[in-house]
């Protein structure tokens, strides 16, 4: 039954105050048996914990229940991630709970794409049509030519989907969103592909490179709480960006910057450290390579990363590549130097363009100068949630065989040769038709279509694939192209876990169960991909011995019981108890069995160990010189591993071919030392476009919410509409006043937004948010806005696969 | 909390009165840490430690003992905590009968949790104590007991000492037919040992116990038939008592050290007696151990007598008079004293309004020892229940 939020409050008078905000009266869909036991019901009142799902942040969230219905949340105060705090997303989770568009069983599309002609079906018939497919597949020794494209899944459902394809015989599993990528400047410098954490809550100085971490980080909510602390720990916070966003107005200095140049900024600063002997020599010396010049095994020579500073990075020469004054580098290094802790922080504005890995590594130097590993007030990497593990192998011959093909996703040498899995080559690779054909898709979460640069290609390979199959619980612009839809649980009704949200600073696993049963004839992805390896049989079946995915989940968990470690998330338990604790060799709770840890975890919401395991400083970095590496050999054996190829020898002119093909302009040792390499932006483009996400939209799934909708630019007073945010001398050179509407043209395609005249950006930079120019996503988002992926140009950082969401520039003039 | 829990320390209070019945007693001691946390104790107290530095380290030994000696110092220094909390402009939390009964049993419990081992005294130990006449590390040692890296890590001690005790008649029998000596453990030996088997074990797993249930001691202590030796004459009050008196107020480590050292005596009686040797499994030592640590938990009866000479001159019955005609309620009144906790939860806050009384008529801060603590309570104990 479809209800407006007026009713609905009518009904539960009295429910949380997200859903009393705004203006419209939105529509809000319920079984007809809730509305009459809402009318009739005792009104007894029951909270329960779970894990938020709307973004992968993470955030335990606190559910208000009446006579068994769902009609508030708040934060949950003991989950650590977020201690009580949320986003507007999670305060609006509701809405997507008792969206009017939810789909409401299996459908099978009987119109062309877009047309939104789609016919019920059972699952049965739904099973039987894709189990029928799957099982022709491997009887014709074509089990590869099945792909799974995840998204942001958490650790066991990867687990799951990861048996189902290697029981099957595909090497096609991939995440579209995983931040596997971000890693990979990580990995060059440190030996492994863990996102750092941060310590902001213990430094005095945090200096941000383009981390807009209040708001699009791994954890906003994570660092939002740390950051409140600012004020009693004395901490100054530096946000270096084009714009000033919601981190750098919450900072106490905002330096602005050219898109593009953090890596050369941060050189500039670690030439301050370096030729004022600011930096902590004894780190420097003891625990990394490639600092001083050097001669290897044959007597070469090679540049160390000091005298590369030195002499490439001077503050002037920075004030070029960056507009920022060489006064206020100067001033910036020195207090870095001289302040204890101090911190520095990469993030999306240094990533997200052509040069983003070299600018990373840049960054990441930094706290390498400043000795800031393993430190209070530093960076740190945490250790893995002790699941249970799970190596079983289910492979049967036809698996086997189907297993030694290449991945369909997986870059080759000449794109992206660093990562597992890249959506442009995916889509190249089907459309092009050099590789197998794919002849099964999955699909479970993300929307490339709507949100990758190479969304007109991610669109059209789409249409190749004979049977597309969501997993999804909303129709989106990706989803629209599926064949079939087997829709996922609401997570409020289902069974998951998130486990070590990305630079959240201890271990932690978070349990999602539900709040309620199904609202419609849905079904569990993993129960589907269960029933699914079920019917196929075989090995395949036998992959699948438990009874569901509460069960894996279950299973998985068993590992923490067992270890010992950590506590449930509960009151008083915060990390200097559990240390103390730990340290005498208690552990915190008395649980009988572990059905009672299970209970207790399942009610608390989570587990969490703030403790990390200790690691000797020589084991700290894994890499071949086991020390951090200004100079990455790990980049140099990779690159010399592709000059050689089938030739036999990484001779001077198979490695420029290398270079040239991953569009490194530097040469000689600098390339394997951080450095500044420019971004091919259009000559003949006056402005750099830049994008930013709202914490109500994220990756765009607040469009389908009314209230998100509202509060999309609702500290500039833009609703339900796109908007360009441009400085006063830009707008005055373009001729354009506030809220006049722009175009903004690209070599790749045009949008039209409203003007926002601000203070708050470089001139000759804009800014659009993501979120909004949906064509689909259900009835409140379609139709409004427009999306910056649609202006574009598809180019990405060679190195690390990301794509280089800052590398376009435009043209902009007043609309008529 | 169960409400049977809430009973459980109250009880432990007036245990002096109930004598001739069972010691109710926590199931989870520690539940104190949320209120030691959530009264913000934590800002100014370090345990072990861990918080702030205004106040003093709540761990220390002068900080230990029963209910009303802890009463004592905390009355005591009241004043001197007023100060702190304006100087840091923190609000002075007021406590629950609940809470301060939580916390009182929390600061009594952290002596129970023994403290961090060292590595290198546990190395040297090994040696010293003979173990290595039997086991090995890596190959270096004798062959009769497993290589120690083979073992479980054994992050928690007493996990090391139960499986110790476990097999206490497989060793004695090896050390008797080696004529080696007992090896008898004192203090920390336990500690740094497990320290050190911890790093050189290489077991994925850690072995960690979890703090001991005192309530589920009790029931162990039946099962395994200590109570056939320590019972006396079968009254429990007379076994707490046998127990308090070999001073078992000790950190775990030490009472686990102390049952090991007495193993082989233990052994010889019980094999004339025809009694089992008792094992123990998962976390039973430690709630065995725990309920043997509350027992000490209890005060000492007071004198009403003499507690009623302190109330008169301590001043407390300048304000407190019959029928509450003074400044202060009727103590003696049906809302009055009728637990220690109840009299320390009052004490505690007014504390701020009688420091501002003493200060504005020149009087000084009443301080109150432990037994002048236990009199008064008898005495006012009396009072409310006349």
């Amino acid at each position: 039954m479809e209800i407006t939020r007026r009713d609905f409050l009518k009904l539960f008078g009295g429910i949380s105050g997200a859903v009393l905000l705004g203006n419209m009266d939105e529509v809000i869909s319920l079984p007809d048996s809730w509305v009459e036991k809402a009318q009739h019901g005792p009104r007894i009142e029951t909270w329960h914990n779970t894990i938020c799902g709307l973004c992968p942040s993470g955030c335990g969230l606190r559910v208000r229940l009446l006579d068994g219905i769902p009609v508030g949340v708040k934060g949950n105060p003991v989950y650590p991630v977020n201690k009580g705090g949320l986003c507007p997303l999670g305060l609006n989770s509701l809405h997507s709970l008792y969206h009017p568009d939810r789909i409401k069983g299996p459908i099978k599309r009987t119109g062309a794409i877009a047309e939104d002609k789609w016919v019920s079906i059972s699952w049965d018939e739904a099973l039987k049509t894709v189990s029928d497919r799957l099982i022709e597949l491997r009887n014709q020794g074509a089990p590869h030519q099945v792909a799974f494209l995840g998204h942001t899944e958490g650790t066991i459902m990867q687990r799951l989907i990861r048996r189902f394809m290697d029981a099957f015989g595909s090497p096609n599993y991939f995440q579209y969103a995983s931040s596997k990528n971000d890693a990979i400047p990580y990995a060059f410098l440190q030996g492994h592909s863990t996102i750092p954490a941060y310590d902001i809550l213990n430094a005095r100085l945090v200096v941000s490179f383009g981390s807009n971490f209040l708001e699009e980080g791994y954890s906003p909510v994570y660092y939002t709480k740390l950051y409140s602390h600012h004020d009693e720990q004395q901490t100054r916070y530096v946000q270096i960006e084009s714009r000033m966003s919601l981190t750098a107005v919450n900072a106490d200095q905002w330096i602005p910057i050219r898109p593009g140049t953090y890596g050369a900024l941060a050189l500039g600063l670690a030439y301050i450290l370096i030729r004022e002997e600011l930096y902590d020599i004894d780190f420097v010396h003891q625990r990394t390579f490639g600092f001083e010049d050097r001669k290897d095994g044959s007597g070469a020579r090679h540049v160390g990363f000091k005298n590369m500073v030195l002499g490439n990075y001077y503050p002037e020469k920075v004030e070029e590549i960056t507009g920022v004054p060489s006064a206020t580098i100067l001033k910036l290094g020195r207090e870095l130097g001289i302040t204890r802790p101090a911190l520095v922080m990469g993030g999306q504005g240094t990533l997200d363009n052509t040069n983003g890995t070299f600018a990373a590594m840049a960054v990441h130097s930094l706290n390498a100068l400043l000795g800031n590993f393993e430190r209070k007030g530093g960076v740190f990497f945490v250790d893995d949630p002790p699941f249970t593990k799970s190596d079983l192998k289910f492979q049967d011959s036809v698996a086997r065989d189907g297993l030694r093909q290449p991945s369909i996703g997986r870059p080759d040498a000449r794109t992206f040769p660093f990562t597992q899995f890249s959506i442009d080559t995916f889509a190249k690779r089907i459309l092009s038709g050099t590789s197998y054909p794919i002849s099964v898709l999955f699909i479970s979460g993300g929307n490339p279509v709507f949100e990758s640069p190479n969304s007109r290609e991610v669109a059209e390979a789409l249409k190749k694939i004979p049977l597309v199959v969501s997993l999804d619980g909303l129709l989106n612009e990706t989803s629209e192209h599926a064949h079939l839809v087997l829709p996922d649980h609401h997570f409020m009704e289902r069974w998951d876990e998130v486990s070590n949200v990305d630079s959240v600073g201890f271990t932690h696993v978070g349990i999602q169960h539900p709040m309620v049963s199904p609202m419609y004839d849905t079904k569990h992805c993993g129960d589907t991909i269960i029933e699914l390896a079920r019917r196929i049989g075989g090995s395949v079946g036998q992959a699948f011995a438990v009874a569901s995915y509460e069960n894996e989940v279950k299973e998985a968990m068993k590992g923490v019981y067992q270890s010992g470690r950590g506590a449930i998330v509960s009151e008083g338990v915060g990390t200097m108890w559990i240390e103390y604790l730990q340290q005498r060799g208690w552990q915190i709770g008395q649980y009988a069995s572990f059905e009672e840890f299970w209970d207790r975890l399942v009610k608390q919401g989570g587990w969490w160990n703030p403790i990390r395991k200790k690691v000797r400083m020589d084991q700290m970095f894994p890499t071949p010189s086991g020390k951090f590496e200004f100079y990455s050999h790990k980049l140099e054996e990779k690159i010399n591993f592709l000059a050689k190829g089938a030739e036999n020898g990484a001779s001077p002119q198979h490695r420029e071919r290398i270079f040239n093909q991953l569009h490194i302009s530097a040469r000689g040792d600098n390339v394997f030392l951080p450095h500044h390499e420019p971004v091919p932006y259009d000559v003949d483009m006056p402005v750099h476009l830049t994008t930013f996400r709202v914490l109500s939209m994220r990756d765009g799934q607040g469009a389908s919410l009314p209230m998100m909708q509202e509060m999309f630019g609702h500290s500039i007073h833009r609703h339900w509409e796109t908007w360009v945010e441009m400085h006063p001398e830009t707008a005055a050179t373009y001729h354009i006043t506030e809220g006049a509407w722009v175009l903004v043209q690209s070599t790749v395609g045009t949008l039209r937004a409203r003007a926002k005249i601000s203070q708050g950006i470089m001139p000759n930079v804009i800014a659009i948010p993501f979120g909004l120019g949906h064509s689909s996503m259900g009835r409140y988002a379609k139709g409004h806005g427009a999306n910056p992926y649609a202006i574009m140009k598809n180019m990405y950082d060679m190195l690390s696969g990301k794509p280089a969401l800052q590398a376009t520039k435009v043209m902009i003039s007043r609309a008529m | 909390m169960t409400i049977r829990e809430i009973g459980a320390l109250l009880t432990i209070f007036l245990a002096g009165n109930l004598q001739s019945q069972d010691l109710d007693l926590p199931t989870d001691p520690l539940d104190g840490r949320i209120v030691f946390e959530e009264k913000k104790c934590i800002t100014c107290h370090t345990v072990g430690g861990y918080g702030g530095t205004a106040g003093p380290d709540l761990s220390r030994d002068q900080y230990f003992g029963s209910g009303l000696e802890l009463a004592s110092i905390i009355w005591n220094h009241a004043p001197e905590m007023n100060r702190k909390f304006r100087q840091l402009r923190m609000d002075r939390p007021t406590l629950t009968e609940k809470e301060m009964r939580d916390l009182l049993g929390f600061l009594y419990y952290l002596r129970y949790l023994g403290e961090p081992g060292s590595v290198a005294n546990g190395k040297s130990l090994l040696s010293s104590k003979g173990c290595m006449n039997c086991h090995s590390v890596g190959g270096q040692g004798g062959t009769t007991g497993p290589d120690f890296r083979s073992i479980q890590r054994y992050s928690a001690p007493l996990y090391l000492v139960q499986a110790m005790w476990n097999h206490g008649p497989a060793m004695l029998d090896q050390i008797n037919k080696g004529k080696m000596k007992y090896p008898l453990l004192t203090g920390q030996n336990i500690v740094d040992i497990a320290s050190y088997l911890r790093q050189v074990s290489t077991a994925d797993v850690e072995a960690r116990l979890s703090v001991g249930n005192p309530e589920k001691g009790r029931t162990l202590f039946e099962q395994k038939h200590c109570s056939t030796c320590h019972v006396g004459e079968g009254k429990r009050k007379r076994i707490e008592a046998g127990l308090i008196k070999i001073d078992l107020k000790k950190g775990v480590t030490e009472v686990a050290s102390a049952m090991w050292n007495h193993g082989q005596a233990m052994l010889d009686f019980m094999q004339q007696q025809s009694i089992e040797w008792p094992t123990f499994e998962r976390n039973e030592m430690a709630d065995v151990i725990a309920y043997i640590y509350f027992l000490g938990f209890e005060d000492k009866d007071g004198s009403p007598s003499r507690g009623k000479e302190v109330f008169r001159e301590k001043g407390c019955s300048g304000c407190h008079t019959p029928g509450g005609k003074g400044k202060g309620p009727d103590l003696g009144s049906a809302e009055g004293i009728d637990s220690p906790v109840k009299m320390i939860q009052l004490m505690w806050n007014h504390a701020g309004e009688m420091e501002d009384m003493v200060l504005t008529q020149n009087k000084r801060w009443p301080l109150l020892s432990t037994i002048e603590m236990r009199d008064l309570y008898a005495f006012l104990r009396r009072s409310h229940t006349k």
